[in-house]
């Protein structure tokens, strides 16, 4: 721990970080540009400097230094004396942001970035109210330079986050610095697009509205969002991200900082593929089918229904004839809440864990980094959850089966009374697997979020809701487990799963995942306490 | 409407075309990779060997740089934007670069900058429909004791008056150096003649060059 000290102020800090972190760490909202934690220093922007003690060369006697040096690369020293809040500073940053703003071309109204611009909240904190320059501005083009963003030029203040963005984290370099000193532009070779599978971090980290997501493109303001914080359920890996809605519509998704699996990234599948959970086909609404008559049913009355047929068939044909197959898209506190009813129901029964969708091979990034290298990691696995479900079926004890051993059992004619969740965002219940599950239970409840194959036959179909709604915890591919909120309202019709369970499951009242998380953690005491990585402040990054 | 975009995703070289570096470049660029720990250093030697050998740098030519450096055409347009001594279009047999920097500009730089113009009906950064004259700005010449000054290709004039532009085009030798050329970067076939345009400055001689 080194201690310095900043406007007078003595911070502790740790050891061998800059003086900009430690400021920025300890709350000063020091205006910087391209200065990034997870990126190389350049010290270009020039905006973060600072006036710092040093001995004088003659008296040595500490003396403020006669010029301004950059905090974001200036590591920290005990003892080191330095500040932000003198007129030399503050005048520094006002003529930079004036040169910042020269050939802006001012254009808030129509640019998405506004609300969340750097360049705003900088300006309106550090700059001055109106411009001197009365020269013709210079005005760089708009370059579509990739499928996903669309770049300003106009609007870049070349801080060159996206360049070393390019060629640090994803390793593609196919950005770059065209020109220079004030015909410095940013751009791609052409016809070599910026084209990769992380790409749209590139719009995250552009403190201006120089980069934009054309998905987002003109679509909504940033202050209208009601933002949740959420897990992302693209794979395993379960990256931190901030669901941007707005009456109940999520229109972005955005990563947020959490050292411990993702940094401040996020892949593109990730940040692009909720679209699913607007999608029209979704289940609609609960529906009991009796030979051929189809009845919607109330929410209310499903509980009851429910434990009463699962009772009466345990009785008829015994508790071994039911199986449940839980999702590795659920939930922990819904497999554990569907566990224990199946459980209650019938202690002898089967529980499966659904397919996990995988695919080749892990991407890794940079491209081609292996072990220490590696900043940011894409899983092959296609789901959120599989080590969350596992856990809560290994400590469901009993019959345990894998999807294979289920389908060949079910098709033995094994199970007479199944439970099924899906909730994948892709088909996932191939014909042949739904054929040979067809007609071999009495009592079958199918819940799923888009129709499958078995809900023709299905006793019941309950409809999922996507993890955008939902509200839980999912356990990554390293066993760590994080929390995630519900973002918007479940479609019409649809309820919570986790609030459908928690009443089938016996209890009363409102289902909430930290409630859940207490009743588990009687027999798993790593569900006592699940906490979400800590929020950054305000242009902390 | 001006909200219109550049379209920076459609390739700019023809598909399958022939390579534009030859072998003899290619081995010049080569034979500078065990100077340096990396390839990618070997980046401005090797565009200066293909500036001087096809008198600029297309763009295919730094996807082939590219190529043999193993680095991303990307890092090479960076390089080539950067410094405005190499060209990405055919540029003129010589190159008239005027100083837009402060000592010349106050010693009357943009006054010779204008006769220029007037004298060879260009603007900045054209060439003369004969193929003589390309005219640039640079924004220092490294002569501001000898301001206003002018490049012609590698010959440094000093001190002109917007009155002396007239005799210094009339003079056929007004791109002619004091001293010899630099063979550093020449990737020419044994007897080709060295090309027009081939001015070559001579800062780089004796540096780098032990065997």
């Amino acid at each position: 721990m080194a201690k310095i000290t900043i406007d007078n102020k003595e911070v502790e800090c740790r050891d061998g970080i800059t003086v900009l972190q430690a400021a920025l760490e300890a709350g000063w909202d020091i205006p910087h540009y391209c200065y990034h934690p997870g990126l190389s220093i350049v010290a270009s922007c020039r905006l973060c400097l600072m006036e710092m003690q040093m001995p004088h060369p003659k008296t040595g006697e500490m003396d403020w230094a006669p010029k301004l040096l950059p905090s974001c690369q200036t590591p920290v020293k005990d003892g080191m004396v330095v500040r932000f809040n003198s007129e030399t500073v503050k005048k520094n940053q006002r003529d930079c942001m004036e040169f910042f703003l020269l050939n802006h071309p001012l254009d808030c109204p129509v640019c998405d970035q506004a609300g969340e611009c750097y360049l705003q909240d900088y300006s309106y904190r550090f700059g001055r109210a109106e411009s001197r320059m009365v020269d013709q501005k210079t005005v760089n083009p708009k370059k579509d330079i990739g499928p996903r963003p669309l770049l300003y030029s106009d609007r870049c203040v070349i801080c060159s986050r996206c360049v070393r963005f390019t060629r640090e984290i994803s390793g593609t370099f196919e950005l770059h610095v065209t020109q220079r000193g004030s015909r410095s532009e940013i751009d791609v070779f052409p016809g070599r697009p910026l084209d990769n599978p992380v790409q749209g971090n590139v719009v995250d980290i552009c403190p201006v509205g120089a980069l934009l997501d054309k998905d987002f493109l003109f679509k909504k303001r940033a202050w209208e969002f009601r933002p949740a914080n959420s897990i992302c359920p693209g794979c395993a890996r379960g990256c931190s991200i901030r669901i941007d809605q707005d009456e109940d519509v999520v229109y972005r998704l955005k990563p947020r900082y959490n050292p411990k699996v993702n940094d401040w990234w996020i892949c593109d599948e990730g940040r692009f593929g909720y679209k699913y959970i607007h999608d029209e086909s979704r289940v609609k609404g609960p529906i009991l089918r009796r030979g051929q008559s189809v009845t919607r049913l109330l929410w209310e009355e499903i509980p009851d229904i429910l434990r009463f047929r699962f009772q009466e068939h345990v009785e008829k044909h015994g508790g071994d004839k039911v199986a449940a197959v839980l999702s590795p898209f659920m939930a922990c506190e819904e497999a554990w809440l569907l566990g224990r009813f199946i459980r209650e129901m019938a202690p002898q029964a089967a529980l499966a864990m659904g397919p996990v969708p995988l695919e080749d091979e892990d991407q890794r990034f940079p491209v081609g980094a292996k072990g220490e290298a590696v900043k940011f990691e894409i899983s092959k696995e296609k789901c959120p959850n599989r080590r969350g479900v596992e856990a809560i079926l290994e400590q469901a004890g009993g019959t345990v089966l894998a999807f294979e051993d289920f389908i060949e059992k079910a098709g033995a004619d094994a199970f007479s009374a199944a439970w099924i969740v899906g909730g994948y965002p892709k088909p996932w219940l191939e014909k042949a697997v739904a054929k040979k599950l067809s007609g071999k239970s009495e009592l079958l409840v199918v819940q799923d979020i888009f129709p499958n194959d078995l809900m023709a036959e299905a006793t019941f179909v309950l409809p999922a809701c996507s993890w955008a709604e939902r509200e839980g915890c999912f356990m990554n591919i390293d066993g760590l487990i994080q929390p995630f909120d519900w973002a918007i309202h479940p479609p019409d019709g649809v309820k919570r799963d986790g609030q459908y369970l928690f009443e089938i499951a016996g209890y009363t009242g409102l289902y909430s995942g930290k409630r859940v998380r207490e009743l588990m953690a009687a027999t798993m005491p790593a569900f006592a306490e699940v906490l979400a990585a800590p929020q950054l402040a305000a242009h902390a990054h | 409407m001006s909200w219109k975009a550049i379209d920076r995703i459609s390739p700019v070289i023809e598909k399958d075309a022939p390579p534009l570096l030859s072998e003899v470049v290619r081995g010049k660029i080569r034979s500078f990779f065990p100077r340096y720990e990396t390839k990618r250093a070997a980046l401005l030697p090797a565009l200066h060997i293909v500036q001087d050998a096809l008198g600029h740098v297309p763009y295919q030519a730094m996807v082939e740089i590219a190529e043999l450096l193993e680095i991303h055409p990307s890092d090479v347009l960076d390089t080539v934007s950067f410094y405005t001594h190499f060209w990405t279009h055919p540029k003129g047999e010589r190159v008239i670069t005027v100083c837009r920097s402060i000592s010349c500009e106050v010693m009357g730089g943009a006054g010779v900058l204008e006769e220029l113009k007037k004298q060879l009906s260009i603007g900045e950064h054209e060439t003369t429909p004969d193929g003589r004259y390309s005219l640039v700005t640079e924004e220092c010449l490294a002569g501001c004791d000898h301001a206003p000054c002018l490049l012609i290709n590698e010959k440094l004039h000093k001190r002109v008056r917007p009155q002396d532009v007239a005799k210094i085009l009339a003079d056929q030798d007004n791109d002619r150096l004091d001293v010899p050329r630099s063979t550093l970067f020449d990737a020419r076939e044994e007897g080709e003649a060295p090309a027009a345009a081939k001015q070559q400055s001579t800062f780089m001689e004796g540096r780098g060059t032990k065997e």
